[in-house]
């Protein structure tokens, strides 16, 4: 007697690879964004290790100010080192466009670097009348 | 095409850096020749940050403290209202001016000054 359903079968495993391709794309959007937000990312400082302030409504950086560990001073505007005369023009610019205040203008200086140039970047902050400023930490 | 997927994975991966995250102090600012200190009520409580030989030091009214913990306990028993004036000389290490800053912040003083220091 022989049965129908008796025959051997080849069974062919299948992998579903349509989840795996979900997550691996999904992991690659994640990484180009990260690597945008990497490129959008200041100069690389050794900034103050302190808790800072939160701040409850971040005003957009206008104008962020680094000064390196040996008191070179560059803006993100800018490819290369600039003077204290060209920093000011470049504050007097930024500060001349609608709604600019202190509060988008950012300093990040090392912690090494001398207060010397620090002080005349404030200096400059101050002439051109402003009351306050940002200075970045970095959070513990 | 899984091939170029995984191999564009790898490239965003590796090329990938992520940043540390930052906070902000805000002083205030003010020229040591500046009027803004002539037209308070209160006499300004000034903390002046040098060097003395290899060591930062905090001077508060003739007081010399050389550790953070020392001028933190010390600026705690001042009033508050006059807020806190940072002189800060040229020749500190920009670290060492923020601790000030910060130590005022959390002892509650709402103006804290900072002022360049003219030698």
């Amino acid at each position: 007697m022989e049965f129908k359903g008796n025959k051997s079968r080849v069974i062919i495993p299948v992998v579903e690879m349509t989840p795996m391709i979900d997550i691996v794309f999904l992991l690659i959007i994640f990484f180009m964004v990260a690597a945008q937000f990497a490129q959008q990312a200041h100069i690389k400082l050794d900034l103050p290790t302190e808790v800072g302030e939160e701040i409850t409504h971040k005003e957009q950086n206008k104008l962020v100010i680094n000064i390196l560990e040996d008191g070179t001073i560059i803006v993100d505007k800018s490819e290369g080192s600039i003077s204290l005369q060209e920093l000011e023009s470049i504050v007097g610019s930024t500060l001349g466009e609608d709604n600019t205040s202190w509060q988008n203008i950012t300093l990040r200086a090392d912690e090494n670097a001398l207060s010397k140039s620090l002080n005349e970047v404030i200096g400059v902050l101050h002439k051109h009348g402003l009351s306050a400023t940002n200075v970045a930490t970095e959070t513990p | 095409m899984i091939d170029v997927t995984f191999l564009l994975l790898i490239y965003f991966i590796v090329t990938t850096v992520f940043t540390p995250a930052e906070s902000l102090l805000s002083p205030a600012l003010q020229l040591e020749e500046g009027a803004a200190s002539q037209t308070q009520d209160f006499e300004p409580q000034i903390v002046t940050l040098e060097m003395q030989g290899i060591h930062t030091v905090y001077v508060l009214g003739g007081q010399v403290l050389t550790s953070r913990v020392e001028f933190a306990t010390t600026i705690a028993k001042l009033p508050i209202a006059p807020g806190l004036i940072i002189r800060v000389k040229n020749e500190v290490p920009v670290g060492f001016a923020l601790t000030a800053v910060q130590e005022a912040r959390n002892a509650g003083f709402e103006r804290v000054t900072y002022v360049p220091a003219v030698d």
